[in-house]
């Protein structure tokens, strides 16, 4: 009987196991030794130094000064995009008009690329000719911050750009959620006198634990990325005002032709995302209630 | 006369193979071919001795350039040598396009290895992927009758390409750095361009009270006033020996008096309000924008600026370049300029000499009176522009190199050598034009950096004289 099953299973899976292994698993093994090698990336045979990359890393400033942006995402990011994602999605379902509209509208930016938010963002913060800067003019400011120009602001305007971007997409999970919670159970909520604000917190969030876990991972692995729109956006300037592991990683692999030492940072960063992940998964684990 | 000249080339190839080529025909005339119009020197021929039939291969990055003056050596070279092509592909991110290739021990014979993306040179020199083109320039010249192909070439414009005393590649384009302004302005304006950085500061005033900002420069991309301005600057205060000790790695070269003379200078710049607001929010094409529509009076830029911003060029805005004022009246006419745009051969490709043989075909006279008529730049080859009708942009960057006379200065090396100095001086230029830090904290922070990477021995050293 047994023997029966594994006959079908065996070749049915093993095609997708043997893409699996070859293209995800090995060149994961791959990367994991050249994080221990000195490697220029232009010959085959990286060369061995053990943990010497690891050793520089924790002395390098700009490894810390990185990862410190990454943390500051990784703080601002989900408390201010989950929370305005949790506020759109309860607003659009107490059935306020034109929800379709909204629900498409704050969906939008998450369906374009990233290199398009960061060039037309780009043009949102410009100093001479941004909305920003024009409306700041507008109102007698005459001297308007330079949004992405200055080591005060750039960061902050990456991240709000991110919460634009990423906030329809938390909403839309957050609105499935929402909207699979029985009609009853507010119905028993407004019969023992509870306002919005108190079903809101008793009730509606309670029961959005699930998306809310799924959201925070989602979230952490965007705050611990932000390559894309810092590289289209500022290319992590100025002055390493907005770098993070990523486009740090990138700076090593590429200008300055050091693959181990780019690889190394990259096992630190996925050493974080993966220990981070494992973290929310413990945190947030509850019995989850069926309707 | 084609058909004549390849029996001439069939019976020197069988010459050669007896081992009397060289002497034969040092006393032929030379050949003239058709299509490319290229008339070849005496015994110019083939002195690399590339072997008959070869079908060579060439990526080159197609940027601001385009690639048909790439095309146009290829018509050469294969005019030159019957029989044999070399393959002509234009890409652009070079160095993620090449380097699986270069790791499977396959590299093209040639390429051009600019651009954003590009190879990182001082790495393929560390791990000797490219030819020693010393043979190259010691070779006769192929259109330039008794002269050899390195005193064809500009004096000093191939030195960034030299490695331990050994030419590793050769840069194609000629490039002029310094400060632009648009002649039309100035003339409505009345204002003249200064002889010393004094007369700058004094003028910056004048343009200042008159509505316009004095300067801008590249925001996001600093290191523009780096080689624009901080490396004449430097060079016109302190003397070229300031830049040999920073290439050098000597030990507190950054803290020259020279270097925080000049540091001091440009910051003065953003303490007198004299860089256009916002500047360092911009990239290299919205600030020269800005600068085209007279929002801000001077930029720093090499000679590309022109066919970068061609599109965009007001009729009649002029634009001339001009060298950076220095300390003294004496010293104005320095200035910058070099040469880039490096090609290289690969010394484990199919065909290595076919691609040294082909640059040799890309920096000839007939290839760089091309260049000039269809590109609108200068090649470093002596007589390369000649008869060509030059834009105002090209005509004042050669009157300025005319007018430097023996005076051109070298670009120093350390941003090629050592990137992260580079960097690092690049985000301190930075921060010092917004006025986040000083002369003496940039002095400081590159000092360090500098430091750092002498005491690193995993990075190759390079020393220059």
């Amino acid at each position: 009987m047994y023997r029966n099953k594994y006959r079908i299973i065996i070749p049915f899976l093993s095609p997708a196991l043997i893409l699996y292994g070859l293209f995800v698993l090995y060149p994961y093994a791959q990367a994991m030794y050249i994080a221990f090698t000195k490697w220029k990336g232009l010959r085959k045979s990286p060369r061995f130094v053990g943990l010497r990359n690891f050793e520089k890393l924790l002395e390098d400033d700009h490894f810390w000064s990185a990862l410190t942006h990454n943390v500051i995402y990784l703080v601002v990011l989900p408390l201010v995009t989950l929370g305005f994602a949790l506020f759109l999605a309860f607003m659009i379902t107490q059935k306020v008009r034109f929800s379709n509209f909204y629900r498409i509208t704050f969906f939008f930016p998450q369906m374009m690329s990233v290199v398009a938010i960061g060039i037309l963002w780009s043009f949102v913060y410009h100093p001479t000719i941004g909305i920003f800067t024009s409306l700041l003019q507008a109102l007698g400011i005459a001297d308007p911050p330079v949004w992405l120009g200055d080591p005060a602001t750039a960061l902050g305007s990456i991240a709000l750009v991110t919460v634009w971007q990423s906030a329809g997409f938390f909403m839309v999970i957050f609105m499935a959620g929402m909207l699979s919670i029985p009609k009853s159970l507010y119905e028993a909520a407004a019969i023992d006198g509870a306002g919005r604000r108190t079903t809101f917190f008793k009730v509606t969030l309670p029961l959005l634990w699930e998306n809310m876990r799924s959201s925070l991972v989602f979230i952490t692995v965007l705050a611990m990325d932000m390559f894309g729109i810092t590289y289209t956006m500022t290319q992590g300037g100025p002055d390493r005002a907005t770098d993070v592991l990523a486009t740090l990683l990138y700076e090593h692999a590429f200008l300055h032709s050091r693959f181990g030492y780019a690889t190394s940072i990259a096992m630190v960063y996925f050493i974080i995302v993966l220990i981070l992940s494992l973290l929310i998964m413990q945190m947030t684990r509850r019995e989850t209630i069926e309707f | 006369m084609k058909k004549s000249s390849i029996t001439r080339r069939r019976f020197l190839e069988l010459s050669s193979a007896a081992g009397l080529g060289a002497g034969l025909s040092a006393l032929s005339p030379g050949l003239s071919f058709a299509n490319t119009g290229i008339k070849v020197a005496p015994g110019a021929t083939n002195p690399l001795g590339m072997p008959g039939n070869v079908k060579g291969e060439g990526v080159f990055f197609s940027g601001g350039f385009g690639h048909a003056y790439i095309e146009f050596a290829a018509e050469i070279f294969a005019e030159v040598h019957s029989g044999s092509t070399m393959s002509v592909e234009g890409i652009q991110r070079v160095g993620e396009r090449l380097r699986p290739r270069i790791i499977a021990g396959d590299p093209p014979d040639v390429i051009d290895n600019s651009g954003a993306g590009h190879l990182d040179t001082a790495a393929l020199v560390a791990e000797e992927e490219l030819m020693d083109l010393g043979s190259l320039m010691n070779a006769p010249a192929l259109d330039t009758p008794g002269k050899t192909f390195g005193e064809t070439l500009f004096p000093g414009s191939q030195a960034s390409g030299v490695f331990n005393g050994v030419q590793r590649y050769v840069n194609i384009a000629f490039t002029i750095f310094g400060v632009w302004h648009s002649k039309a302005l100035f003339e409505e304006k009345g204002w003249s361009y200064p002889k010393t950085w004094d007369e700058m500061m004094s003028l910056c005033e004048t343009i200042k009270s008159s509505g316009t900002a004095p300067w801008t420069y590249q925001g996001k991309y600093p290191q523009y006033m780096i080689f624009g301005v901080l490396e004449p600057l430097v060079e016109k205060i302190g003397g070229v020996q300031v830049w040999k000790d920073i290439d050098n790695l000597k030990k507190g070269a950054w803290e020259h008096p020279a270097m925080l003379d000049a540091l001091q200078k440009m910051k003065a710049l953003h303490d007198n309000g004299y860089i256009m607001k916002g500047t360092s929010g911009l990239t290299h094409t919205e600030s020269q924008a800005e600068w085209l529509q007279k929002k801000a009076a001077f930029l720093p830029c090499g000679t590309w600026l022109e066919n970068e911003m061609r599109s965009i060029t007001p009729a009649g805005f002029d634009m001339v370049v001009k060298p950076v004022p220095g300390n003294d009246r004496s010293n104005f006419s320095w200035i910058d300029a070099s040469s880039g745009e490096p090609f290289m051969a690969f010394a484990n490709s199919k065909n290595p000499i076919a691609g040294v043989e082909f640059l040799r075909c890309l920096l000839s006279k007939q290839s760089a009176a091309w260049f000039a008529k269809n590109v609108g730049s200068v090649m470093p080859v002596v007589g390369g522009a000649e008869g060509v009708e030059l834009s105002s942009a090209m005509t004042s960057a050669l009157a300025a190199v005319e007018n430097a006379g023996p005076n051109i200065l070298d670009r120093p090396s350390f941003s090629g050598w050592y990137s992260d100095i580079m960097e690092e001086a690049k985000n301190s230029m930075g921060s010092l034009l917004t006025g986040q830090i000083g002369a003496e904290k940039f002095i400081e922070r590159v000092q360090g950096v500098a430091d750092e990477v002498k005491e690193d021995e995993d990075i190759p050293k390079y020393t220059r004289a």
